[in-house]
């Protein structure tokens, strides 16, 4: 059985890793010289500073610039990692969804299901393997990515947490193209062609994660609320990789005045038309900036659940995907 | 005698048409059957319900006592050539047979070799890349090397040539002569199994029509030709399967009950393609009928 995967899969195999060499030697040059540029404007230390409540103002100042130079050079490269977003998705297109919608397609099912090892022990070896290539490569993928987008998070100051640079690295990426294959392999049983099956796939995977994303993930552990004052000496309160669910400035009965936004003035300062501080906005007495957030800290904690509810369906659906193959013909 | 292949009941049914329906036969050994009926008949369905790809919806299928579906176990008994004779078309012929002996733990790997050699296969091309009748040769020495108990073969001369199809009809009879196979062999190609089956089922419209072994099934009938004929019975005739009339003259083709036939009637014996022909000549034509909104 397993030379059977391999013989009907190594050209594939052989493509696969030739993308996946291609990608490394256009990123890894790129990483590295991104690395090279952070340790040379001082980043590092920054990142160390600023993090720090007690920061001097002139280096904060010093960290701002550098941090601003280096986005300036490599912040275009965040569309390179939206692009890479799409990795996992397109290994369910290519290795799951025709797993099985091949076979029944060009009708050597008929041949395979009636040697002596029967459909249940060839679905089981076939999708082991896949399952363990694709654990490889996602592994190898998210360890890569994490590593290649450190610095254009750490320099953007948004922490790990956010949209798009969470989904790209750690652990994440196994769930998702796990995810991704056992679709493509389900979808496969389902329509039993493999253009339909790769549509579903397509379809099926961006809803779901999107779903994901939007609905679930800000909620898999109690936001927190951070509150302070409107006027204040500091500089304006910093979110040091924290993120950021909602804002807003609320009146001192809480009622929100001003959402999406924070405001600071000195003590006693006016606003621009000479009212009191945030007047303009309708802040009243006793108003205050609130900010509902996750902190940076429970980065690998949401990872973890992330990674889990991905896996989770992944099984799901091979559990279906075995059940539904006993009803081919 | 120990039964092959035996339905009881069976049917399968594809939403709310039935493919199959009623269909109860036995299959003793060592038989050479042919099963007939035109497309759709519910040939193929028949023969996957009894390799285990398909699960009836009702009744039951047992090879040699057991049921196939879900069942493994059953699968190194019987071989099996699907429609179209589909191989993966990119394998070689050697890479198929080495295939084999990596999914079957019985598996006569010199048989093949043997075989396809004897018909000038060539072992090093992809199988994608041979004609229609070598891909069969293929396929069939694929289901010889698992030394079969049951060999089920769907169509596998369909799409075959006069010369090919003769070719690979004459090299089936020549492996299964000597071992002690049951062989189950669908077709709607009437001349071919003339000259090899010793068995015929015959489906039509989702029923079995007539089962039995070919000697006994054409003794049983008779074609009676005499003046013009009513509905009435007639002396040693147990059931009229088809009749054709002229002005003044009937021709029948009747089962008899082993009495002799009235004297009033020529009686002939039948060949096996006037027996298919006749029994399939009949069928459920009234669904299609109202369908179309056309008289009957």
């Amino acid at each position: 059985m397993i030379w059977l995967a391999w013989r009907q899969h190594r050209k594939q195999l052989l493509f696969t890793l030739i993308g996946f060499a291609a990608l490394a030697a256009l990123m890894i040059p790129i990483g590295l010289s991104m690395r090279h540029t952070f340790t040379d404007l001082g980043l590092p230390d920054c990142v160390r500073e600023v993090a720090r409540a007690d920061v001097a103002p002139a280096t904060a100042e010093s960290c701002e610039a550098a941090f601003h130079r280096f986005t300036n050079r490599y912040g275009s490269l965040n569309l390179v990692a939206v692009l890479l977003l799409v990795l996992p998705m397109l290994v369910g297109l290519f290795w799951g969804a025709p797993l099985v919608a091949r076979e029944v397609e060009h009708g050597t099912h008929r041949f395979a299901w009636t040697q002596g090892v029967g459909r249940t022990h060839w679905a089981l070896v076939k999708f082991g393997l896949v399952v363990a290539v694709t654990v490889a490569a996602a592994v190898c993928y998210g360890l890569g990515m994490s590593w290649w987008v450190s610095p254009l998070t750490q320099a953007a100051r948004e922490g790990r947490l956010g949209f798009i640079v969470f989904d790209l690295q750690g652990i994440a990426p196994i769930g998702y193209t796990l995810f991704a294959v056992a679709l493509g392999i389900f979808a496969g049983t389902v329509w039993r062609r493999m253009l339909p099956a790769m549509t579903v796939t397509l379809v099926g995977f961006i809803g779901v994660r999107a779903a994901v994303a939007i609905l679930a993930r800000p909620h898999y552990q109690p936001a927190r609320t951070l509150t302070f004052p409107i006027e204040g000496t500091g500089p304006m309160r910093e979110s040091h990789g924290d993120w950021v669910l909602a804002s807003g400035v609320r009146n001192a009965d809480g009622k929100m005045v001003a959402a999406d936004t924070q405001i600071m003035c000195r003590p006693g300062g006016r606003g621009p038309g000479g009212g009191a501080c945030g007047a303009e906005l309708g802040a009243g007495p006793g108003a205050y900036n609130w900010q509902l957030y996750q902190p940076a800290g429970r980065f690998w904690l949401f990872q973890g659940i992330e990674t889990g509810i991905f896996v989770a369906l992944a099984a799901l659906l091979l559990y279906l995907a075995v059940r539904r193959i006993r009803r081919i013909a | 005698m120990e039964i092959a292949l035996e339905a009881e009941q069976l049917g399968k049914r594809y939403g709310r048409t039935w493919a199959l329906r009623d269909c109860s036969l036995r299959l003793p050994t060592g038989r050479i059957a042919a099963l007939v009926g035109p497309n759709g008949a519910g040939k193929s369905t028949l023969l996957h319900l009894a390799v285990g790809l398909l699960r009836p919806d009702a009744g039951a299928v047992r090879v040699f006592g057991e049921s196939p579906y879900g069942n493994p176990a059953v699968l190194p008994e019987i071989g099996f050539v699907a429609q179209d004779t589909p191989l993966y078309r990119d394998f070689t012929a050697a890479e198929l047979v080495h295939l084999g002996g990596r999914m079957n733990k019985r598996w006569d790997a010199a048989l093949a070799r043997n075989r396809l050699a004897q018909l000038g296969i060539p072992p090093n091309l992809p199988v994608g890349k041979l004609s229609g009748g070598q891909r069969a040769q293929v396929a069939l020495a694929l289901a010889l090397a698992k030394r079969p108990r049951l060999l089920l073969l769907d169509e596998p001369v369909a799409s075959l040539d006069p010369l090919a199809r003769r070719e690979f009809l004459q090299s089936l009879m020549g492996s299964v002569a000597e071992s002690e196979t049951t062989v189950l062999l669908s077709s709607h190609l009437l001349a071919d199994l003339e000259r090899i089956c010793d068995y015929l089922i015959v489906l039509h419209a989702a029923r079995v029509q007539l089962a039995g072994p070919v000697d006994d099934l054409v003794e049983a009938h008779r074609q009676l030709i005499g003046p013009r004929h009513g509905d009435g019975p007639i002396s040693g005739v147990a059931g009229v399967v088809r009749a054709s009339h002229t002005a003044r003259q009937s021709t029948l083709l009747v089962r008899t009950d082993g009495q002799a036939v009235d004297p009033e009637w020529a009686v002939h014996d039948v060949t096996l393609e006037d027996l298919i022909l006749a029994y399939l000549a009949d069928g459920e034509t009234t669904v299609s009928h109202t369908a179309w909104e056309v008289p009957a």
